[in-house]
């Protein structure tokens, strides 16, 4: 048997669903706080139904594309071990980078002449090391952080409100340019990613839009917005570049 | 309300079920290797396991902890479990849980908002969760017949498209910050030679601390 063959053995999927079952079963432990949390807050039951099916309907988009990018990463890894990486923390291409590196260790490339068995498992071992950092972290220190947010916010929860705010603007605005922007001036650039900058550019106008002028009128529309302005991103980046 | 008494037990019991997994879920992730190696007899040389796991950890170790915090603020407790432990934060757990914040017209810091990020993040896994067995089975049967430009469209242009989407939702609310929150990364990344998680945190913080700057002078010109 060749590697991948037994990387796709069925005891492989086996032993990768016990962290893909953690994943579920960690997801309905906090949806059963949240409904306990609902009771207990006298807060309407309607609230936290909708909540959930904006995180289900918003998420179908974004999924699809994992969906597609885990059919590429099953001819590099395998199925299970794609199955396993991309149901947990670590993207395609932080897998993908930690697998590589592997092979990289060892002299040889991914999936290329020499990549043995042995090999795999360096891989293997690369990407579940990789994933711990940020699993025992948050896994540890999660309390730590709440306390940080404490004092940053200082019990002002009008400015903790700006603050959460102006935090995910931050992120979201590196995300934006760092899928934009692939070389700066002083590594041989700027290179831009015309695509990404499209789909960018596009997806937050449509976003606007709809807020702005949809929405108000149709506020049924609002829980897909999200999914609605990252299609119309989608198509156009298509179209235009 | 007794809503702020509340929150303290909301918060134990967010750590009894987060910390666990997600430590467990370190752990567990080793098993399909051991396995492997203790079936196959095919154990590698533990130097070369360290010098992947180096290479790796120079590309993502600051990532370890700087996402953590700066994600906290927007994610809270029981989202930051969540998130850290089934990923995909940027393109499916902040945005859901934000646009769900939004049309729940939840404020922050509240229990309702805790339960509304907790349900948005946790609907949102249940999707990816299925998206990822689907493909496990039938994906490459799918993927085989779905034309091309879709399956280009998906998988080169989701993330950015949703990146910009939850972007624009924000510039809308929060114009001033907005402006900022763009022009601070551009710059580190025009600049090209900062290292990844450098610019995550001059994005982040340097948002939060021009925030602060407006906050105070609206505060003044409030008194």
């Amino acid at each position: 048997m060749d590697y991948l063959q037994i990387s796709n053995l069925p005891i492989i999927w086996f032993l990768c669903s016990f962290t893909v079952i953690i994943a579920a079963l960690q997801a309905v432990l906090f949806i059963r706080a949240a409904n306990k949390a609902t009771k207990e807050c006298q807060i309407d039951p309607e609230i936290p139904k909708k909540a959930f099916r904006v995180g289900l309907v918003t998420a179908i988009g974004p999924a699809l594309g994992v969906f597609i990018v885990m059919v590429g990463l099953m001819s590099a890894i395998g199925g299970p071990m794609s199955w396993l990486r991309l149901s947990i923390i670590g993207a395609a291409p932080t897998e993908l980078a930690a697998a590589t590196n592997g092979a990289t260790a060892a002299g040889v490339t991914l999936g290329g002449e020499g990549y043995t068995l042995q090999i795999m498992a360096v891989s293997w071992f690369a990407m579940a090391l990789n994933g711990a950092g940020w699993l025992l972290l948050t896994g540890v220190a999660t309390p730590s952080l709440e306390k940080l947010r404490d004092k940053l916010s200082g019990g002002d929860t009008h400015w903790l409100g700006v603050m959460s705010a102006a935090c995910s603007i931050g992120v979201f605005g590196y995300l934006n340019v760092n899928s934009i922007i692939s070389k700066g001036f002083l590594n041989g650039g700027p290179v831009i990613n015309m695509g990404n900058l499209v789909a960018v550019v596009s997806g937050a106008l449509c976003m606007m839009a709809l807020g702005r002028w949809v929405v108000p009128k149709h506020p049924k529309l609002a829980e897909y917005s999200l999914g609605i302005a990252m299609l119309f991103g989608i198509a156009c980046a298509l179209i235009l570049a | 309300m007794e809503n702020n008494n509340y929150m303290s037990t909301w918060k134990k019991s967010c750590i009894r079920i987060g910390s666990p997994t997600n430590i467990l879920a370190a752990f567990t992730a080793f098993i399909p290797v051991l396995y492997l190696c203790n079936k196959f007899d095919c154990w590698p040389e533990t130097s070369l396991i360290l010098s992947a796991w180096a290479l790796t950890a120079i590309a993502f170790g600051a990532f370890y902890i700087v996402e953590p915090i700066a994600y906290y603020a927007s994610l809270g407790m029981a989202g930051t479990y969540l998130s850290f432990l089934s990923g995909n934060i940027g393109n499916m757990r902040m945005p859901c849980a934000s646009l769900a914040l939004d049309v729940t017209e939840s404020e922050p810091g509240t229990i309702q908002a805790e339960v509304v990020s907790t349900m948005a993040i946790c609907g949102s896994i249940i999707t990816n969760l299925i998206a990822t067995t689907a493909a496990a089975f039938v994906g490459t049967a799918i993927v085989a017949i779905l034309p091309q430009a879709i399956n280009d469209g998906l998988k080169l242009y989701a993330s950015a498209a949703i990146f910009g989407a939850t972007f624009g939702n924000y510039a809308l609310k929060k114009p001033k910050i907005a402006v900022f929150g763009a022009l601070i990364p551009i710059v580190c990344k025009l600049i090209g030679t900062l290292p990844a998680w450098l610019t995550i945190v001059l994005s982040v913080f340097g948002t939060v601390l021009i925030a602060r700057l407006m906050f105070n002078a609206e505060q003044k010109k409030k008194a």
